[in-house]
């Protein structure tokens, strides 16, 4: 039973060389082709990049259809995409596409924005650093995430899916070491997370530890 | 004044602050040069003064140079820019020449101390040649645009292109100011200092001496735009809106600006301005030297509506300035104000003078909304636009391209 190691991790966006898309066809070309890392930084990544307030949908592509090319009806099927459910990038990709062809076939029109309000296409490096700080038992779990930054939070419990074990928190994962500590995980395991901005999440996740309890 | 991140407890979380100095320990040591064109005036200069010493206080050997220029150097460069930012311009042959020769003077200075850098970030044009008279260089080069360049006048782009081509990597403030190039394009929006005089905390009586300086009536409502007397910042725009607010309400205005030793353009601007505003003892047109960051700070406190109208415009830090102090921002719809200006958010985007006169009577007449959207607008700005944030990105940016890896996800 290792201790766990608290990393953190800053993102610096960068173009990715795709033309910027001025209608839904556009769009759909664009994402039929775009390396994954595009396709994961618009839908992944969001929670990083500053936005107003929280809005309504939590992926780009969801936030240009309402915002620039006024088509609700488009934004509503984005915006109900669970990324996060997705381990295979192409799984997602296909997901997309379908939905964009749907409304493709639907539309009379193609929905297309105004001058200024073009789709940009951006990808991101992460870098990810050792903080020093180490967790030694589950007791210390909430104190721990309760000072942690917004990158650690993105990083242990937004980007820890995609890596192995894929699928799971970095918490929950290292309590599987912890006998007893099945409650907290599951607590962990069901946060509806894609809601809450990092701040928020942090305190969701120190509240539901320490309601659960450390054994 | 040297600053030191602590200085930000308070302002800024303790994580927050921790985290920039864990970024900083693993780049101790590693040479940083900074190179523009003036040391004063224009927000890249405000800037790096504040750069400059927080990146020594993270760990990193950091230094500002300026290059040299003379008159026909700068009224060159002050065509690239409004060149690069669509305005018809024309360079010629000899204009050229004159870019490439004071470049080269100042490489003859600087070529030592930017050969032997880490990293080297060169803003704007201005010092752009410098890359390829530094032949025997050993660290990164990035070149750094402040301003948008996303429709420039094609010659202009056509000719400064292969001083830029070169570098390792660019910076733009926003990706729709980039245009491409043949190295990775990062996005870094600007920032703002909190402590520094422009924007740290005004008692009231300072404020009282700065409105009685200028004559300022305390019952009418206060308009205040602060920027270079520059085309795009559009201030006739401003007095036309002011006009159209007038017919209705009484209201008062101030355009104040400061100068900036390469922009050679400014005295023709400022004589438009003064000639449109004459007779109007309600417009106060004020070219104040560009040390008057303390009077500009006052002056946007004093205000009860922040605008910057421009019509072209890189980031727009004096909208960052007015939204930290609590002011909605009418802003022009373009470049970087449409980040930081959120309709019924912070503020109010407009095109048109009739669109600012018609939001600026909106919030005259709701001042609860008016002081809600300022609340809120200095939340936005403390999470997204203060310099801790903007150094975190050039830390990273450092961490990238000393890693030499390719990856999108690197582990230093």
């Amino acid at each position: 039973m290792g201790d766990f190691i608290v990393q953190d991790c800053t993102l610096l966006t960068k173009t990715s060389g795709l033309t910027a898309a001025i209608n839904l066809r556009e769009l759909r070309d664009r994402v039929a082709v775009c390396r994954q890392d595009v396709l994961y930084h618009h839908f992944w990544e969001t929670p990083l990049v500053p936005s107003f307030d929280n809005p309504d949908y939590r992926n780009d592509f969801a936030v240009w259809a309402l915002l620039h090319l006024g088509d609700r009806v488009l934004a509503e099927r984005l915006g109900i995409i669970d990324s996060y459910t997705f381990t295979d990038m192409e799984k997602l990709r296909e997901q997309v596409l379908e939905i964009f062809d749907e409304r493709l076939n639907e539309v009379h029109v193609v929905p297309s924005c105004q001058p200024g309000g073009e789709f940009f296409f951006t990808e991101a490096v992460t870098v990810v650093f050792d903080t020093g700080k180490r967790i030694a038992s589950p007791k210390e779990l909430p104190g721990a995430i309760g000072t942690m930054t917004n990158g650690s939070i993105y990083y242990h419990f937004f980007e820890a899916r995609r890596r192995e074990p894929v699928g799971i928190d970095d918490f929950s994962t290292w309590l599987i070491d912890f006998p007893g500590q099945e409650v907290w995980r599951h607590a962990l395991q069901t946060v509806d997370f894609v809601f809450f901005t990092l701040t928020e999440l942090r305190g969701e996740l120190v509240r539901i530890l320490e309601k659960g309890g450390a054994s | 004044m040297t600053k030191f991140l602590s200085s930000y407890e308070g302002l800024v979380s303790a994580t927050v602050l921790g985290e920039l100095r864990q970024l900083g320990n693993r780049l101790a040591g590693k040479r940083v040069v900074h190179v523009n064109s003036t040391r004063e005036g224009g927000g890249v200069a405000e800037i790096l003064d504040w750069m400059i010493p927080l990146m020594r206080d993270v760990g990193l050997d950091t230094r500002w140079e300026v290059i040299a220029g003379n008159s026909d150097f700068y009224t060159v460069t002050k065509k690239f820019h409004n060149g690069l930012q669509g305005f018809p311009v024309s360079v010629s042959r000899r204009e050229w020449q004159t870019y490439r020769e004071v470049n080269e003077e100042n490489a003859v200075r600087l070529r030592p101390i930017l050969e032997e850098a880490d990293f080297v970030v060169i803003h704007d044009p201005q010092p752009a040649a410098l890359l390829g008279l530094c032949p025997d260089r050993k660290g990164k080069w990035i070149w750094r645009g402040h301003i948008d360049v996303s429709r420039p006048m094609h010659s202009v782009w056509r000719g400064l292109r292969p001083f830029v081509s070169g570098y390792d990597a660019s910076i733009f403030s926003m990706c729709q100011f980039a245009q491409p190039l043949p190295h990775p394009q990062f996005l870094i929006p600007p920032s703002i200092d909190p402590l520094s005089p422009k924007n740290i905390d005004l008692d009231p009586e300072e404020l009282a001496a700065v409105r009685h300086r200028y004559n300022l009536d305390p019952d009418k409502p206060l308009l205040v735009q602060v920027s270079r007397f520059d085309r795009f910042k559009d201030p006739l725009g401003v007095l036309a809106a002011y006009r159209l607010v007038r017919k209705v309400q009484p209201v008062q205005l101030v355009l104040a600006g400061g100068g900036a030793t390469d922009d050679p353009e400014g005295q023709e601007v400022l004589d438009e301005v003064l000639e449109a505003a004459a007779g109007d003892p309600d417009i106060h047109v004020l070219l104040l030297p560009s040390d008057a960051h303390r009077t500009i700070n006052a002056l946007q406190r004093l205000a009860d509506i922040v605008v910057q109208k421009s019509t072209r415009e890189g980031f727009g830090l004096t909208v960052t300035e007015g939204l930290w102090k609590g002011k909605p921002v009418i802003g022009g719809d373009t470049g970087g104000i449409r980040l930081q200006v959120v309709n019924y958010h912070t503020g109010f985007l407009v095109n048109s003078a009739e669109g600012a006169a018609h939001r600026i009577r909106f919030l005259l007449h709701h001042e609860a909304l008016r002081n809600k959207m300022g609340g809120r607008a200095r939340e936005y700005v403390r999470e997204h636009f203060l310099l801790t944030r903007q150094l975190r990105e050039y830390l990273t940016l450092f961490h990238i391209l000393n890693s030499r890896q390719e990856a999108s996800t690197i582990y230093v």
